[in-house]
């Protein structure tokens, strides 16, 4: 069973960093490296290879009442691929940054702990352990936050802190209701057990839920901590905060609650629609205004987030397709736009796009590979922003929601004029900069370049025949709504 | 019945003093009540492992490091705080207080009280043979911290 080792590897990697590199680096980013990279491999083999299986491991051999279960199926394995791929990327592209911020071991420590808890959010399928293990990233991400040391690091930190306990306060009541209702923490048996309960008994657990993970996935009124935080970490670890905590810990649990464990109740997808399409646009807004460029892109987070909260509100296979699609496409070019605004930072000294200047010729790496993750963010084609924001608009035109899919439109427009204003000061426009500060190292365009590709890559999933390989096994897993407890009960 | 009424109203009192109290050691101490008052409840709940715990590490162990931190780090600097949350915290508080008796007791009432689960061994054998993976993942966020703290305090460079 290759389940409990997507937490093993990266909890044991951080216990070991510690004991392996007292003072230097070198053996802990090594470490870290290799880890995330049998990370890669395994989630590979567990998607491609095991695709469309549940595999249900329990935890000490307990049967699932009382014991703990772990459950991996077609969408935890790709929420898996997807973290630890940036995860990876975010480990090449961190040593010579990190240095620059007078880091040392403790930092892939932290690292390995956020990915461990990550992972475990996504395999477990118990309730009150996700709650355990989503705390173990939260504490994990705070730290990472702050890392830089200085006073706005920490301020951000501690707002995240402060929003993180009112969201893990609302859950963790969420958890005693949904347990004092049916006496076990399993979510299958939860699924199983509120199916005979009250429908307000329902509203009232899923209310907790939703407010306690939307604040995690910080769609529109839950937005407040996201802009400082996502700002203020290292750019790697923004890559990694908005590329994939806000969708592990958001997004995939929002997904697997309301559709695998309630079955998908028509009042609260139609507040995931309408809270998708508010932080579309207000998103996009704020975000123009923004002259710091990680603000301006962590504006944009909140803004992709609605795509997939508008589309996984529309309950339809082709709108979740959007939503899973989207999901694994924002990661990789949100992530590789943070990559860019570290790089620049590290070239130039600044994040204010006013203090930029044309740096196409200093930095083609960089200007190119931004120029890339501009367009598919805007939803430009070939680039894979484009397909699965079109999956999506599609998606809410056949779900008769033409406003909606209005809305999906507008933001896009809205997104590429305000990254046209990033490349206008950012990068190409203005007087050329002649001499850069810092230098754009060897990891840093490794990780860029990387992604840059995958950008063009998954842009193919959206072919008929490699779509029914990927995508669709997942898409499956999610319709199924408690038809998926069924089958792991059965296991 | 009315002396679990005053225990929980005496929670919420010195909950809400540990907020406003300007002073830190004042509202470290009525933290340590408030908790001590929780303790209590629980143990009349008949939930003595989760009492003891809550009077031991919370008003016990953590008060300590409160008052241990406060008294060792330098009094005479004060820290503005904005007006706002001066008026916020109380505003927040009436709503919540006011929501609270208006919505709550219709919904507990639709709660079915927790049928009594099968015996199925004691607490540690719960603990430590049910739920062996939380414990883990308690460990991993005692790591977690232990990290943060190492990291966010480490010696560094000036690099602004």
């Amino acid at each position: 069973m290759i389940t409990p080792y997507f937490v093993i590897i990266p909890l044991a990697a951080a216990f070991l960093i510690p004991l392996v590199s007292k003072r230097k680096t070198g053996p802990a980013v090594l470490l870290s490296l290799a880890s995330t990279f049998a990370l890669v491999v395994l989630s590979g083999y567990a998607f491609f290879g095991r695709s469309g299986e549940t595999l249900v491991y329990r935890m000490s051999g307990w049967k699932l009442p009382v014991g703990i279960n772990l459950v991996q199926d077609a969408f935890s394995s790709f929420m898996l691929v997807m973290v630890s791929l940036i995860a990876l990327t975010s480990l090449v592209f961190s040593p010579r940054y990190i240095d620059r911020l007078g880091g040392d071991a403790k930092y892939y420590s932290l690292f390995m702990v956020l990915v461990a808890g990550m992972n475990g959010v996504v395999v477990t399928g118990d309730l009150f352990n996700l709650f355990v293990f989503m705390e173990i990233a939260i504490l994990a991400a705070l730290a990472l936050v702050a890392y830089g040391g200085r006073a706005h690091e920490f301020e951000a930190a501690f707002k995240y802190a402060v929003m993180a306990s009112v969201s893990a306060s609302l859950i963790l009541i969420g958890i005693a209701v949904a347990y004092s209702a049916t006496s076990s923490l399993g979510l299958a048996t939860i699924s199983r057990g509120l199916e005979r309960q009250s429908p307000i008994l329902v509203l009232w657990v899923g209310g907790l839920f939703m407010a306690g993970f939307g604040l995690k996935t910080a769609a529109m009124p839950f937005h407040a901590w996201l802009p400082d935080a996502h700002s203020s970490a290292p750019a790697p670890i923004s890559a990694m905060l908005s590329g994939v905590l806000i969708k592990a810990l958001g997004v995939y649990v929002l997904i697997r609650f309301f559709y695998n464990v309630l079955g998908a109740p028509p009042l609260f997808l139609q507040i995931f629609l309408v809270l998708g399409a508010v932080s579309i646009i207000l998103g996009v807004l704020l975000a123009i205004g923004q002259w710091d460029i990680k603000r301006l892109l962590a504006y944009h987070s909140i803004s992709q987030i609605g795509y997939i909260l508008l589309a996984m509100g529309l309950d339809t296979t082709l709108g979740m397709i959007g939503a899973v699609y989207h999901m694994l496409n924002h990661a990789v070019f949100k992530s590789l736009l943070f990559y860019n605004a570290g790089a620049l930072e590290t070239a130039l000294g600044t994040r204010d796009l006013r203090e930029m200047g044309n740096v196409s010729k200093l930095l083609p790496v960089t200007s190119g590979t931004s120029l890339i993750a501009s367009l598919s963010i805007s939803g430009v084609p070939p680039f894979n922003g484009f397909f699965s924001k079109l999956v999506i608009i599609i998606a809410a035109v056949q779900a008769g929601q033409p406003l909606f899919a209005f809305v999906a439109v507008v933001g896009s427009l809205l997104t590429l004029a305000s990254f046209l204003k990033v490349q206008k000061f950012g990068l190409r426009g203005g007087r050329p900069v002649e001499r850069l500060i810092g230098e754009v190292d060897g990891g840093m365009k490794t990780a860029m370049i990387l992604l840059a590709a995958l950008c063009l890559v998954t842009s193919l999933l959206i072919v008929p025949g490699i779509r029914e390989t990927t995508i669709d096994p997942v898409v499956k897993v999610i319709m199924e709504k408690t038809g998926h407890a069924q089958i792991v009960l059965e296991k | 019945m009315i002396v679990q009424t005053a225990l929980l109203v005496g929670l919420v009192l010195f909950s809400v003093l540990a907020i406003v109290l300007r002073d830190l050691l004042k509202a470290a101490i009525s933290l340590a009540v408030a908790s001590l008052l929780l303790g209590i409840v629980f143990f009349r709940m008949n939930a003595p492992y989760a009492g003891v715990f809550e009077i031991s590490v919370v008003a016990g162990l953590i008060t300590v490091l409160f008052i241990l931190t406060i008294a060792l780090t330098n009094a005479g600097e004060e820290v503005r705080e904005s007006r706002i949350v001066r008026w916020v915290f109380p505003l927040f508080f009436l709503a919540f207080i006011v929501i609270d008796a208006l919505v709550m007791k219709g919904l507990l009432q639709k709660i079915p009280a927790l049928p009594s689960a099968p015996e199925i061994g004691t607490f540690g054998d719960v603990l430590w043979k049910g739920r062996t993976l939380d414990l883990v993942g308690q460990i991993a966020v005692i790591l977690a911290g232990v990290f943060a703290v190492l990291a966010l305090f480490r010696k560094r460079d000036k690099h602004d």
